[in-house]
């Protein structure tokens, strides 16, 4: 039967898997064949892919705005951070930190859940922002255990300490979110966001509980998130109060965005682009000081973006891909008739 | 037993008192018609039933039970479906997608129910994997109606199902929903008289948020002094 449907598969079909499969193969040799550098960056790359899957699934999925993600980043690399610091840099830490985060992500989950039932979009915007920003506020001046603005380094458990092994964790950490992930849009409940983005009161008429299919929504973002929030602790070896900042939201958005919002996939392509294009521009500061202002290609590149391709780069591809079935589809009922 | 009783009923939006004395009765089986000008209250009425528009007095039982003041997907889970005017299908979803989605489960039942839909409609089963986005306003009224028809609600409220369409998609649309009337309880608005005579026995005419009309549909089409005071034919 895989025998079959892999000789009928459509040319492009076979295109996008040989890709696929090339990019599992190349992150798999990274370690083998690259310095400590670019080890730490593909870490980082697979990290906010996660943190960027985690923020599609509200704004691509369900449309809920939410500009206090870094909650979630923050709040996982803080608890990693507290944890080692002040207990020491064991395993059964690591598990009270996942525990921790997903327990403390899971609340803020379920107040932004009661909050975004009664208020429009724009208020649980605003107020999810003020959360972040209380959060943040909050770490600074509870310098005793979080340090403050100075934050913590701190070091982590073997086999975490090593960059290779850290590298494969985070690989594998990024294809079991982006399966989890994958299986909820794909599931009853999946259908159901994509139904309330696109018209809630649509799918209130076929019986949905709306405010319920959101609050669940809300829980695996903000879980998924917080996990993220673990990984780059764990990745960082330092936290300080910038992972609760706005632009870690910003971030999380612009990767979204840039790969295409409510694909899951886009956002594993934007974090890369934006993260290897960043690279790149800080590469070439030795040719000019211009370079060193990244921000400003990147606001350059945002708007292009914005303009031209608004649904980002995989909402481009499907389109064209659709134009082409229905294309396809034509020349084959008029060969028909 | 009334499926569906309606007594007095006053709505309003806002500051706006809409419906001011709508009452009706629905008998399990049958298919009855909502007539009425532009602007008269029709669709209000349609939508105070789903619980989207707010209640002020009078009532609204449903199998010998008051509906008033729950939640529209609690109304629609005691089995009333609803197309509203804007066909109300998801343009991101496919023909397959649209149609499962409305099922909440996937069993034996709805795989039957989904069959029966696209017997009814061959366009949607040629279309079957196809956005709905890239449908011809036929079959987007095709897939809505469908749609409700999906989970073997006991009442159907299906809001201008002609509205936008030509006329030989309005025939084909009258003929399916005859079909439907045949299983189904169907309250229809709308403004498409030979629609309605083909669909439905029994009408209800709705004028400034009251109905001040209700007979038998062949009497109405003989009636051609009533058809001119009240739907402007």
């Amino acid at each position: 039967m895989i025998m079959n449907k892999l000789a009928n598969m459509d040319r492009l079909r076979w295109i996008e898997l040989v890709l696929l499969a090339v990019a599992f193969i190349v992150l798999l040799i990274i370690p083998q064949i690259s310095g400590a550098a670019t080890i730490t960056m593909v870490s980082r790359i697979m990290i906010f892919a996660v943190f960027a899957m985690a923020y599609d699934i509200l704004r691509g999925f369900i449309g809920v705005i939410h500009l206090g993600f870094a909650l979630f980043i923050g709040g996982g690399a803080y608890f990693v951070g507290i944890l080692f610091f002040h207990q020491g840099a064991t395993i059964p830490m690591l598990l009270l930190a996942v525990v921790g985060t997903t327990i403390y992500s899971a609340i803020w989950a379920l107040i932004v859940g009661k909050i975004s039932g009664k208020s429009g979009m724009l208020a649980t915007a605003m107020i999810t922002m003020a959360f972040s920003e209380i959060m943040r506020n909050l770490m600074t001046v509870w310098r005793t255990v979080t340090r403050g603005e100075d934050g913590i380094a701190f070091r982590v458990p073997a086999p975490f300490n090593d960059r290779t092994m850290m590298f494969y964790a985070c690989f594998i950490f990024m294809i079991l979110m982006a399966f989890v992930l994958y299986k909820f849009t794909k599931s009853p409940t999946g259908r159901v966001w994509q139904a309330v983005r696109e018209n809630e009161q649509r799918a209130i008429f076929l019986g949905y509980n709306t405010a319920r299919a959101r609050t669940i929504a809300l829980l695996v973002a903000s879980i998924v998130g917080g996990l993220a929030g673990v990984m780059f602790g764990l990745n960082s070896r330092f936290v300080n109060t910038e992972a609760l900042g706005m632009q870690m939201t910003y971030d999380a958005m612009l990767y979204s965005l840039l790969g295409g919002a409510g694909t899951l996939f886009g956002a594993i392509l934007g974090s890369t682009v934006v993260i290897l294009f960043q690279n790149f521009l800080l590469d070439l500061r030795p040719i000019h000081a211009i370079f060193e202002r990244w921000l400003l290609f990147f606001g350059a590149l945002y708007i292009v973006v914005v303009m031209f391709m608004p649904h980002g780069i995989m909402g481009y591809y499907n389109a064209w891909k659709e134009k082409r079935a229905q294309k396809k589809r034509m020349a084959k009922e008029a060969a028909s008739s | 037993m009334s499926l569906l009783k309606v007594n007095d009923l006053v709505s309003y939006i806002g500051l706006f008192t809409i419906l001011q004395g709508v009452s009706m009765e629905i008998q399990q089986g049958e298919a009855v018609a909502i007539l009425g000008r532009n602007g008269a209250g029709k669709t209000t009425f349609l939508r105070t039933v789903m619980g989207l528009v707010k209640t002020r007095s009078g009532s609204i039982t449903f199998n010998d039970a008051s509906i008033i003041g729950k939640a529209t997907h609690k109304i629609s889970k005691l089995g009333i479906g609803y197309c509203p005017e804007d066909y109300g299908v998801f343009d991101l979803l496919t023909i397959e997608e649209n149609l499962v989605l409305a099922t909440h489960k996937k069993n034996a039942a709805t795989r039957d129910r989904i069959a029966y839909v696209l017997d009814l409609f061959p366009d949607l089963k040629l279309a079957y994997k196809r956005h709905a986005r890239t449908l011809s306003g036929g079959q987007r009224q095709m897939l809505s109606v469908g749609r409700s028809l999906v989970n073997s609600p006991a009442l159907i409220l299906i809001d201008e199902p002609s509205k936008g369409l030509a006329p030989v998609v309005i025939e084909k649309m009258a003929l399916a929903l005859k079909e439907i009337a045949k299983q189904s309880t169907i309250v229809l608005v709308e403004q498409n008289f030979h629609m309605a005579l083909i669909v439905t026995d029994r009408y209800y005419i709705i004028d400034e948020g009251r109905t001040v009309h209700g007979g038998l549909m062949k009497d109405l089409e003989n009636d051609k002094e009533l058809q001119q005071r009240h739907l402007g034919l």
